[in-house]
């Protein structure tokens, strides 16, 4: 262990060194791995004025965890039915959303990366780049315009003539999905862009040249290749779609939350903070485990991630 | 075989069109709203041109406050990030191979935790490190710009290092070794030659760190206090009633990012040009893309035609008075609504006829006022349009009960 400091050292000199340790040290230690786990040991204490925090009531507790299984103490249900659907919706909303991200981006991605670059993909990669400057609410915003009561999609069907009546597409949740969709293409786009990029042109002429129809060089050659990218790709837009925060707000129906927004309130409304650190532990640690699982069910590798 | 290429090539261009709709069409509505007289941003009908949602916009206090909050957090993460990004990456060249992985996947991590959580957690960690230290909740841990700054460099340090990261794997370190074989100290090797190689990726990462430091919501809305940025003023505003105004603000930041993009792909290709024409090595890798840029500059086009759209828009601006045009739209708004008033009268008289031919009924008067509402629509659908869902309290439906 010393061994490997004084070499450290040696190569670095003693004051960029201690500087590079000190700077990574107040990254990983106090940026990241501290305030995860002064979350975790908040999550487990009791609901308290600030007064009284570090007394003697201060004590360890599961109640948070409890309620979001069980509900309120004294409620009609046996389970927390309202909380724990909710969970549920998200977590299948934003799979709901990786794929269609997935099934939107593949083509284009293939095509960009097959294709001999030149003029006309460098324009394609760069519109495909700038709505991704526009802030995140300005794009929920401007879905709100679109899927609105008095939208434009309900006005141009209306003139048709092929709706009576326009349609409710916020309470349907359709422009929630579009919306978090659209947020979300370019971390889908890129990495396997970037990895059927470096797929030699060879393997699929030669798959062609033996009578392999379209389907089968995609099922065999391309996608088993891209396969790093593919999961990197899915791993970020669900992650971030089921943290997403701001497209729910703005372009959720009222009838229907995503998970984030009850912590959210737990916070800014219900002034519970334990409770709301309870309820983001349960949403980090799902969605490390699924994936984690999905990474082993594709047998990639962590470090495949952010190339 | 030669249909069959043709119809693929016919359902390429299609899916292009589609997906390219997808991506730029809500940003190009949303710019024209900005441009329609209704109070309520929308496209269609169209009323009258006007600038005016410009005025509203500048006139915005709140906004303005957000901006130059946005900016001294964007500042102040771009720095934190830059640095950490760097240090994060240059350890990781040189750490114990065996924690390798454990390294990378801690400093990767904050990429893919949901940004509610870091800011939840940066929150609960600053407010019980100021408890435990004894100070006032007014104190610097407690304040909205310290807070969000390190909450943000949290996972913006992550996204600076994967950037020094691809740059670095391309360094030589022969260069390094060869400065310190001709004495050179540490710091001057690492201050002349790997500094001056990473100044490239120093820049990019410094614009992508306050890019994502401008944009974010979900660590923001957490930890920014008394201080709330743009985002934050935005949200707000979108949720709680908007007017055209945001989509005025959006247009500008869509004409921003165009020119920044464009200026950028321009400067990329003169570099381009200039390593072909100066230096011979790099002339052989980019020699068959030459014709190509003689053969015209698309960038630069666009960007002449943005600049001509601007200045006629502001000539447009100075000749053109959109009052005229919005006092005819009300004229013709109040003519149709007392269109409207008399059919109501003229059916609320008739149903009165038969009422008293039919002799007293006890449920006239609940019928009465139910007949128009099938017929008339909302005036103005500015309010309400969406089922209130702007109204404050619909959004705490589910909230908390206790």
């Amino acid at each position: 262990m010393g061994g490997i400091f004084r070499d450290f050292f040696d190569r670095n000199g003693a004051g960029l060194g201690i500087f590079l340790l000190v700077v990574v040290g107040f990254w990983v230690v106090i940026l990241i791995i501290l305030p995860q786990l002064s979350m975790l040991d908040f999550s487990f204490r009791h609901h308290l004025p600030p007064p009284e925090m570090g007394g003697p009531k201060d004590t360890y507790t599961i109640e948070h965890y409890k309620y979001l299984v069980l509900g309120a103490p004294g409620a009609d249900t046996s389970y927390n039915v309202v909380d724990l659907g909710v969970f549920g919706r998200t977590l299948i909303a934003a799979l709901f959303v990786t794929i269609l991200d997935l099934v939107l981006c593949y083509p284009l991605a293939y095509y960009l990366g097959q294709s001999k670059g030149g003029g006309f993909v460098r324009v394609l990669v760069l519109l495909l780049i700038i709505p991704y400057w526009i802030n995140e609410i300005l794009r929920a915003f401007a879905f709100r315009i679109i899927f609105g009561e008095s939208g434009v999609i309900n006005e141009v069907l209306l003139t048709m003539g092929l709706i009576g009546s326009p349609i409710d597409f916020i309470r349907a949740n359709i422009a929630l999905y579009a919306g978090l969709g659209y947020a979300y293409i370019l971390l889908m786009i890129f990495p396997i862009y970037n990895v059927i990029e470096s797929l030699d042109r060879n393997q699929i002429e030669a798959a062609r040249d033996m009578g392999a129809p379209w389907w089968r060089i995609h099922w065999r050659i391309v996608i088993p290749y891209a396969k790093p990218g593919i999961s990197s790709g899915c791993t970020m837009v669900f992650m971030l779609s089921a943290g997403a925060l701001a497209a729910p707000q703005i372009l959720g129906g009222p009838s229907s939350l995503w998970f984030t927004q009850i912590i959210y309130q737990w916070f800014n409304q219900g002034g519970n903070w334990p409770r709301g650190a309870a309820f983001a532990i349960v949403l980090l640690l799902t969605c490390i485990v699924i994936v984690l699982s999905m990474m082993r069910l594709f047998k990639v590798k962590i470090g495949d991630i952010g190339k | 075989m030669k249909s069959e290429s043709y119809l693929l090539k016919f359902f390429l261009v299609a899916y292009l069109v589609v997906f390219f709709g997808y991506l730029l069409g809500p940003l190009f509505v949303m710019s024209i709203t900005a441009f329609n007289s209704p109070g309520f941003p929308r496209m269609t009908p169209w009323e009258c041109l006007t600038f005016e949602w410009f005025d509203v916009l500048a006139e915005d206090d709140r906004i303005i406050e957000g901006i130059k909050n946005s900016f001294i957090i964007g500042i102040g993460t771009v720095i934190l990030s830059v640095i950490m990004g760097l240090a994060g990456a240059l350890l990781l060249t040189q750490i114990w191979p065996k924690l390798r992985a454990t390294y990378y996947t801690v400093v990767i991590a904050p990429i893919l935790i949901p940004g509610v959580v870091l800011g939840i957690s940066t929150l609960v960690f600053w407010d019980r490190i100021n408890i435990m230290l004894g100070f006032t909740s007014d104190s610097l841990f407690n304040n909205g710009i310290f807070l969000t700054i390190l909450g943000q460099s949290t996972f913006i340090a992550s996204y600076c290092m994967l950037v020094f990261i691809a740059r670095l794997q391309r360094f030589d370190t022969g260069l390094t070794e060869a400065a310190l074989d001709l004495g050179a100290t540490n710091v001057q090797a690492f201050r002349k030659i790997l500094l001056p190689f990473m100044k490239p990726a120093i820049g990019s990462a410094a614009v992508l760190a306050f890019l994502a430091s401008f944009e974010n919501y979900n660590t923001t809305t957490f930890t920014f206090g008394k201080f709330p940025t743009l985002t934050i003023e935005l949200a707000q505003k979108v949720r709680y009633g908007i007017n055209p105004s945001i989509s005025a603000l959006a247009f500008i930041i869509i004409v921003l990012t165009l020119i920044g993009a464009l200026a950028y792909e321009i400067y990329r290709r003169r570099q381009q040009l200039a390593l072909a024409n100066g230096a011979p090595l790099s002339a052989v890798s980019g020699g068959f893309q030459l014709p190509r840029i003689f053969r015209g500059n698309p960038a630069a086009v666009i960007m002449v035609l943005l600049a001509l759209g601007g200045f006629s828009t502001i000539w447009f601006a100075q000749t053109y008075s959109p009052t005229e045009c919005k006092l005819d739209v009300r004229e013709q708004k109040r003519i149709i609504q007392n269109q409207r008033i008399l059919e109501i009268q003229q059916q609320r008289q008739l149903q009165q006829q038969q009422k008293l031919l039919q002799g007293p009924d006890i449920f006239g008067g609940k019928k009465a006022p139910a007949a128009p509402g099938n017929t008339t629509r909302p005036q103005n659908p500015g309010k309400g349009s969406f089922g209130n869902i702007f109204a404050p309290k619909n959004l705490d439906k589910t909230g908390p009960k206790d």
